[in-house]
């Protein structure tokens, strides 16, 4: 039976910011952002199948995401190419999306990550539930939670 | 000592041999693998004294890798480096002769607490 659960906006930004100040520590906190931003090119998505099914999605702006990559290979900004951009996001989301999904009700299985240049759209029974509105070195980074819903009034929370 | 660290991700590659250096675990031979299947075929031909490995890998998982290794005899030690951390893959990881499990993110501090048992001290 698929349980159909969201999880605590408190933990989604808990496991965000344990994955940043681990990884991506560069002396630049993730913090909330004031609102949603349109400046955003890059999409990680990983889902999850089984009993908790899900999407999980981080949407970054071009300097977030080389941001990223460079600071995960530990390299400079200028010698990060876009392979390695793509191989950053999908590790960043896996690991977000791996750590949600030990929140959450099992068994279920977690996809490889898909990292793309524009928007990957969840499929059409799923639905944002969770949404956290961040800012990185002043970039936005966005991540959000899409799971079944059967209510069609249910939105997302956001920060 | 040799150790063979198997994730589909460059990037967490370097972050893990990265690690390795700042957990005081430097000065080993390192040896990559991009799956599961590729590193079945490296440990026959490397002989690593340790195998660090993702669970979640297209070609062959983690798991799959570790279950193909311990079917064909060969008892490496065996370490998960991987994303998911519940109870239940920690279950699963024992039972099928993991020697431990690190869940992503990791501090270095993780590191020196699993490898000390299977390669010493830090230097």
């Amino acid at each position: 039976m698929t349980v159909v659960a969201e999880p605590a906006l408190g933990d989604l930004h808990t496991v965000v910011e344990e994955v940043w100040s681990t990884f991506l520590a560069d002396g630049n906190p993730i913090l909330p952002a004031d609102g949603p931003s349109e400046d955003v090119h890059w999409t990680a998505a990983i889902t999850v199948t089984g009993a908790w099914e899900a999407q999980i999605s981080v949407v970054l702006s071009e300097a977030a995401a080389t941001g990223v990559g460079a600071t995960m290979l530990a390299i400079d900004e200028a010698t990060c190419s876009t392979a390695d951009v793509r191989d950053a996001l999908g590790e960043l989301v896996n690991i977000v999306g791996g750590n949600v999904k030990s929140l959450m009700p099992g068994p279920s299985v977690l996809s490889l990550p898909l990292v793309g240049h524009g928007d990957i759209a969840p499929t059409s029974d799923l639905q944002p539930v969770r949404r956290l509105d961040l800012l990185w070195r002043g970039e936005p980074v966005v991540v959000v939670v899409h799971v079944p819903v059967q209510d069609s009034s249910t939105t997302a929370t956001t920060t | 000592m040799k150790i063979l660290v198997v994730d589909d991700s460059r990037v967490m590659r370097q972050i893990v041999i990265r690690t390795l250096r700042q957990s005081g675990h430097a000065g080993h031979d390192i040896v990559e693998a991009e799956n599961g299947r590729m590193a079945f075929e490296m440990i026959a031909a490397e002989a690593p004294d340790l195998v660090l490995s993702d669970w979640n890998m297209p070609e062959m998982t983690g798991i799959d890798l570790l279950g193909a290794l311990r079917r064909a005899g060969i008892g490496v030690p065996f370490g998960f480096v991987t994303s998911e951390g519940s109870p239940a893959m920690r279950e699963q990881a024992e039972a099928a002769g993991a020697s431990f499990l690190v869940a992503k993110p990791f501090t270095a501090e993780t590191f020196d607490e699993v490898l000390t048992p299977v390669l010493g001290a830090a230097r």
